[in-house]
């Protein structure tokens, strides 16, 4: 029956959903979006069936031939809804990713990823998303230098600091940084006891993990 | 409930029981039988995002707002809202397995509501929630700081596997809402205990 593909694209946006409340659960808050595979083949089913409606092209004037247009019509905005709605679920997933700053690395095919897992991600995006991702993560980039918000890191840790200074390590060569504690040469497996101010954003695009 | 709601959409796929009030050819697709027509009289499940409207909207001749028409099909009691459940929901609400009579019932019980000016199931499903509210309540209140019962915001089924957590049988009658309900609640409880352990 029509509606019924639809469905199917439903249930799976529904168990994503499960996947990332639970991943967010155990990681307790800290942005770790994955994104599943974008359900190419059930997508343009869908379209196909949309297609198959308007051409079915039932109706007349008679009641009949009314309450059929009504179910055809009803049909296509059901449909409409399952594709909005799948698309909606997946655009917030990489909202998030783009706000956790990982868009990036998902973006550049896991290139300069530190994450294994960021890697695949790429291939899980329909072309259309990518685009997407990449000028809606171009936005942001765009908003947080805007002058308005130059005071201000949008895109810093909601939780507050208990220590000042942290331990770091680095995770890969970031070159030479300055503070005004001093330069510190950021080599690989190398240990620092900095600023967390000065290093969050290296925190974030994964230089350095905080231990 | 908005229109991209996950759980909405999936809650309007419940599929009702319906008869349909006049003879439409060319939708026989939703008996099964596509190129068919779909006889007056015959009774078929439709999914509610379709009978909800077939069920308002009448034949007409093109003017008026349609009141005055018989509508398409007629929406018949589903067994979710049966006098049975309906008894044993007065009976004892917690012991109830509501996921089992409908993993979408207060969605549909809201809806319900609605199409039907209901009172009477508005006021019994009310009950029915302030009765599991506190049940949901005191299974959700169970915290312990231990980073591998985090797991239980997975939903009671995880916490059942993991045997790690000890679940009651409650926990698995719970309807979709519900569990988000438990899981706010789980959370809260969890964030505050933390905080008052700082």
């Amino acid at each position: 029956m029509y509606g019924d593909l639809g469905n199917k694209l439903i249930i799976e946006a529904k168990r994503t959903q499960q996947l990332q409340s639970r991943r967010n659960g155990i990681r307790d808050g800290t942005a770790n979006v994955s994104i599943p595979q974008y359900n190419d083949a059930l997508v343009r089913g869908i379209i196909a069936e949309v297609e198959q409606i308007r051409e079915s092209g039932a109706g007349g004037d008679a009641a009949a031939g009314q309450c059929a247009h009504f179910v055809n019509l009803l049909c296509l905005e059901r449909n409409k809804r399952c594709l909005l709605s799948y698309h909606k679920m997946r655009s917030e997933i990489m909202d998030g990713m783009a706000w956790a700053g990982t868009a990036g690395d998902v973006l550049s095919g896991g290139g300069g990823a530190t994450d294994s897992t960021l890697s695949d991600q790429l291939g899980n995006l329909s072309h259309s998303e990518q685009s997407y991702l990449q000028q809606y993560t171009d936005l942001l980039t765009q908003m947080k230098s805007a002058p308005a918000f130059a005071d201000i890191d949008l895109a810093g840790s909601l939780t507050p600091p208990s220590d000042i200074f942290i331990d770091v390590r680095v995770l890969k060569d970031a070159g030479e940084i300055q503070t005004e504690y001093g330069t510190f040469n950021l080599v690989k497996d190398s240990q620092f006891y900095v600023r967390q101010s000065d290093v969050e954003s290296l925190i974030q695009q994964g230089y350095l993990q905080k231990i | 409930m908005g229109y991209f709601d996950v759980d909405d959409v999936l809650a309007d796929a419940v599929e009702v029981p319906c008869k349909f009030q006049l003879e439409v050819a060319q939708v026989g697709f939703l008996a099964g039988q596509p190129g068919e027509s779909v006889a007056r009289n015959s009774k078929l499940e439709l999914p509610l995002w379709l009978a909800r409207i077939l069920a308002i909207v009448g034949a007409g001749d093109g003017e008026g707002d349609g009141d005055g028409d018989t509508p398409f099909v007629e929406l018949l009691p589903p067994d979710t809202f049966a006098a049975r459940v309906m008894n044993a929901v007065k009976a004892d609400p917690v012991a109830l397995d509501l996921h089992a009579v409908s993993p979408y019932f207060y969605a549909l019980a809201v809806k319900w509501v609605n199409l039907f000016s209901d009172a009477e199931l508005g006021e019994t499903v009310a009950r029915l929630l302030l009765a599991r509210a506190q049940e949901i309540n005191s299974n959700a209140a169970n915290v312990t700081l231990v980073e591998r019962t985090l797991d239980d915001l997975a939903g009671p089924l995880a916490s059942r596997q993991n045997g790690v957590h000890h679940s009651s049988p409650f926990m698995l009658t719970m309807d979709e809402w519900e569990k988000t309900v438990y899981k706010e609640a789980h959370e809260a409880y969890r964030d505050s205990k933390k905080w008052l352990l700082q």
